[in-house]
């Protein structure tokens, strides 16, 4: 039979499903006639014969059953009598449901927000021609510990032109572009990428053309491509902008073409609008030309291997090809032990077709743990709607035994009460997905506000993985949920319920031991929580050296040399303005500056030694960085007066132990050049670099003394309000430098900018926990409840006998309090395992911190003991002659 | 005599033989079956109709309602062209199955 009959009779069958059971019902009763008529012609009494043709048939709903479930569609029909008898089941009791969908949903929600970042940062394809296919190239050279993908583009160019190797190679690397013309400039997320990038891509352009290898050569007249969305945005999908000039840092850059809808860098995370070509550079932003030069590693590549090359045979001609042109693409200024240490380095591929994005490495762990506290808070949840349903089950035994006893077999009916609890699970999922929708844009908001140079944007549209693990994760949770209860409802003998009519006598142990293993997940969670917690407040609190309130900053960047002193005049003059300064760099801003010094005298070491910061007059004042000898730069330490420095402890200490470093003199490559430096001031340490790692030796210089080029921030100490001494500070700015875009913020945004994981993390714990606290208090409070219930006779004659009230409720309150330590017993081993785990994720204290457990076992008790109080209470108002009359 | 269960998968074959004598009613097929067999084959209600309404729907058999001998109206069913078919592979099968087991038992 063909597929379509096959169909089709399956169709028919569903559809007239009415009929065919009329049918069925009329040839049984024909059976039993034509039966009974035959052997009343053989002589059996009318009565007698009608019995006998019964008995012969067997049973005629067994017998109809077995018809049903024979023939085609037999499952889909019985599967949707189940759901609308589930339906219906359902829908009377509009509370419960409710309840158990509502918990299903912060469950799943749960599940799928952070699963959906998960899927987003690590698991989803880049939108390129066979992406499975494409590789990342990592190098490790002899001096490093670990491999990493940096890369220069001297190394990515010589391997792209060996094609016997590759069939392309694509370095790339994001990179901010200032684009518009002068007044209406705003900074767009860019990338940088080599000739080869878009052809190993396999991508083509929906308009114009896309950049290749002839872009990619110096002298090449500088050309742009658009992402989709920004041709969009920008042109409205004009095939005209093909052609037009667009200024990129002040420089007219052709537009030649637009990349296809959806793909938007292998840069995951970082959006890049708009794409030039390495060679364009030095045109583009000539400051950042040295980018080009050897020495620098910049660059990640993506590589598409020869289809007809084995990995082996891969990586043996990469380490064969290496030995050939390393020394050409070596920096040949590098100290002799550096080029021996590149030259030996062993090139690895490891899979990239996921692109690549340093948030990986940052909140890999993070949302591991995330996803596995949302899988526990999932299992609360269930334990939860587990209790609800054997709560429930026992109520419904009279229903089952009936149902038993005229002949329905246990598998069905099991497969009747799974179906409910698919309906529930499925229900809970869809309103799960809805609140996870919302949640994960939250959550990438937050990751957003880090110390990334860029906002950070993933693609979070339902795919089929976030469906498919919500739907798996709905269906094991009908599972778990479901089955316990189902065998449990099924389990009894229809005899023993129909006669003696009450409820059963067996007492379910399922319950007490569901409630106990809820206790012991949320301790977890709490114990995780408050690690966090403490993680968090440990780093606000951190002397990181200097004032992080009532100071903005002001990069002013795309000025690469001093900036003249007329600025600074004009913001002190602002309204609230305590003190302003130039510098360099600024503590905690992402980017940083070292160079070797060591004391007068000493040889100077090939590698840096300090991180170097070019300090204006006031800089220590308006940071409030306490000064420990010495003085603080002044006006007079000019480019004509003789050159200074400060350092800070930990470089005294370092190079001058035990000595007065005051006076003394340091050698120093400054920007190239080499000084002799005059000491005259030591400060505190401060955390320039990031909260968790120890501050680091640090020379700082005047910044009127320094030559070439270099970055400036501008740092503002006001008094007042915040939002009113931004707004003037930058008036006076865009007066006084019109042409760059300059974005002033308070220095304390890049100190919260160091601790937005720890934050993220801080939060959705305790949330999570607080969550799982009120799911387990529900529990507690439900399994005691129906206690109670079931118990009032019990109790009646208890306090018939002369039992207090007080004995009542301490009888009450202890079978609670025997359930949470139990609970508690398990949970803290559990606890102590997992914050192991999680240690490197905490600062400033141990994972197994005794107060920390203390406080959440405290918790833990308090509340429960709460929500057993309310079952007691009804327990001992328990009317004995009420109680004993009652059934 | 004891009565025996029908044979794993003959049952479709003795149904479809008796039916290819003449239309029966499921009653009809179960004393046939009773009666040919020598009172061996059992076959309870509970495995017939599911089988009958099963070679309805794959197009072996068609079934109509129709008056008994004693006017009850009762669900006749009949063999359809591809039910010869069916009936004449399974019998070929059938026959050589039994010539394959009869060689087995008489040649050892």
């Amino acid at each position: 039979m063909t597929l379509l009959r096959r169909l089709a009779s399956v169709a028919r069958w569903v559809l007239r499903r009415k009929r065919v059971e009329q049918e069925l019902q009329e040839e049984l009763q024909a059976f039993i006639d034509i039966s009974a008529a035959q052997k009343i012609r053989d002589g059996v009494e009318p009565a007698e014969a009608r019995r006998l043709a019964t008995l012969e048939l067997g049973g005629v709903e067994q017998t109809k059953e077995r018809v049903r479930s024979f023939r085609h569609g037999g499952l889909i029909d019985q599967f949707s009598r189940d759901l609308r008898y589930a339906i219906r089941t359902l829908a009377k009791q509009p509370g419960f449901t409710l309840v158990v969908v509502l918990t299903l949903a912060m469950g799943i929600g749960a599940n799928t927000a952070i699963f959906s970042l998960f899927d987003a940062l690590m698991l989803r394809w880049l939108p390129v021609e066979k992406p499975q296919e494409l590789l990342l190239l990592n190098m490790q050279p002899t001096d490093a510990r670990e491999p990493g993908q940096t890369l220069s583009y001297a190394i990515v160019k010589g391997l792209a032109e060996h094609s016997e190797i590759f069939e392309g190679v694509a370095g790339f690397s994001g990179f901010p572009l200032d684009v518009g013309p002068a007044g209406t400039v705003t900074t767009q997320n860019g990338a940088i990428v080599t000739g080869g990038y878009y052809s190993t891509l396999g991508l083509n352009a929906v308009a114009g053309r896309l950049l290749a290898e002839e872009d990619d050569r110096p002298g090449a007249p500088p050309v742009a491509v658009l992402s989709y969305g920004y041709w969009q945005r920008e042109f409205a999908h004009n095939p005209g902008a093909i052609g037009q000039s667009i200024p990129l840092n002040g420089v007219p850059v052709t537009i030649v073409g637009v990349s296809p809808r959806g793909f938007v860098g292998a840069n995951v995370g970082n959006i890049a609008d708009i794409t030039i070509a390495a060679a364009a550079l030095p045109q583009i932003a000539p400051d950042a030309a040295p980018l080009l030069a050897p020495g620098n590693f910049w660059l990640r590549a993506l590589v598409r291997p020869g289809s007809d090359i084995s990995i082996d045979e891969t990586n043996a001609r990469l380490a064969a090809l290496w030995r050939e042109i390393g020394d050409r693409v070596i920096a040949p200024h590098w100290p002799a032990s550096r080029r021996k240490s590149m030259a030996d380095a062993v090139f690895s591929l490891t899979p990239g077709g996921t692109g690549w994005t340093f948030l990986r490495g940052t909140y890999e762990k993070p949302l591991l743990v995330l996803m596995a506290i949302v899988g526990v808070v999932l299992l609360i949840a269930c334990a939860n709607v587990a209790s609800l349903l054997l709560a429930r089950a026992s109520a419904r035994r009279r229903e089952m035994a009936v149902r038993l006893a005229i002949g329905a077999s246990r598998r069905r009916i099991i497969g009747q009460l799974l179906t409910e609890s698919l309906l529930l699970a499925f229900s809970g999922a869809a309103l799960g997905i809805a609140m996870a929708w919302l949640s994960a844009r939250f959550l990438v908001a937050t990751i957003s506000s880090g110390p990334f140079p860029f906002p950070v944007m993933f693609d979070l549209t339902p795919n089929w993985h976030t469906l498919g693990f919500t739907a798996g994760i709905a269906s094991i949770t009908a599972l778990l949920f479901g089955l316990a209860p189902a065998f449990q409802i099924t389990a009894v003998r229809p005899s023993s319920v129909l006669v003696d009519g009450s409820r059963g006598s067996s007492r379910s142990r399922l319950l007490p031991s569901l409630v106990s293993f809820q206790v012991a997940l949320t301790l977890v969670l709490l114990i995780t929580a408050s690690l966090f917690v403490r993680t968090l407040h440990n780093l606000q609190t951190l002397d990181i050296g200097f004032n992080r309130e009532g100071v903005f900053v002001a990069g002013l960047e795309g000025r690469r040399t001093a900036v003249s002193s007329d600025v600074l005049a004009a913001v002190l003059q602002a309204p609230g303005v305590l003190s302003a300064s130039l510098s360099t760099h600024t503590p905690l801003s992402g980017s940083y500056w070292s160079e070797p010094a060591v004391p007068a005298g000493q040889p100077l070491p090939d590698g840096d030694t300090a991180l170097f910061v070019g300090a204006g007059p006031s800089y220590f004042e308006t940071m409030q960085t306490p000064l420990v000898a010495g003085r603080e730069f002044t006006e007079r330490d000019s480019a004509q007066a003789g050159a200074v420095a400060l350092i800070n402890e930990a470089y005294a200490a370092r190079f001058f132990p035990k000595q007065n470093p005051l006076g003394q003199g340091l050698s120093a490559r400054v920007r190239g050049q080499l000084r002799d430096l005059e000491i005259i001031g030591v400060v505190k340490n401060t955390n320039a670099v990031g909260l968790r790692r120890p501050p680091r030796s640090t020379v700082y210089v005047s910044y009127a003394q320094l030559t070439g080029d270099f970055p400036t921030t501008l740092s503002v100490r006001t008094s007042g309000s915040l939002g009113q001494s931004a707004s003037s500070i930058q008036k006076v700015l865009r007066e006084k430098l019109p042409n760059s875009p300059v974005q002033v913020q308070p220095i304390s945004r890049q100190v919260q900018a160091q601790m937005v994981q720890e934050r993220m993390m801080a939060t959705l714990a305790s949330g999570f926990g607080i969550l799982a606290l009120l799911l387990a208090c529900i529990g507690l409070y439900g399994l005691l409840a129906y206690r109670v219930a079931r118990r009032t006779r019990e109790i009646g004659i208890h306090m018939a006998l002369g039992a207090e009230r007080k004995r009542v409720t301490a009888m009450v309150l202890s079978g609670a309090a025997r359930l949470v330590a139990f609970g508690i017993l398990l949970g803290l081993p559990a606890a102590w395992a997992v914050s192991r785990w999680i240690e490197e994720l905490l600062f400033g204290l141990k994972p197994t911190d005794p107060a920390t457990a203390g406080v959440a076992i405290a918790l833990l008790m308090i509340v429960s003991l709460v929500a057993a109080y309310l079952p007691a209470r009804r327990a001992s108002r328990v009317d004995p002659m009420i109680a004993l009359r009652h059934d | 005599m004891e009565k025996l269960d029908v044979p794993q998968g003959t049952l479709d074959l003795m149904i479809l033989t008796i039916l290819s004598r003449e239309p029966m009613h499921g009653y009809g097929i179960s004393q046939k079956l009773a009666a040919l067999s020598h009172d061996t084959f059992q076959v309870n209600p509970g495995s017939l109709f599911p089988t009958l309404y099963r070679l309805e729907q794959d197009g072996k058999v068609k079934a109509e309602w129709a008056p008994t001998e004693n006017n009850r109206n009762a669900k006749y069913y009949k063999l359809t062209a591809a039910g010869k078919k069916q009936l004449e592979r399974h019998r070929e099968r059938w026959e050589r199955i039994q010539f394959a087991i009869t060689g087995v038992l008489e040649g050892a």
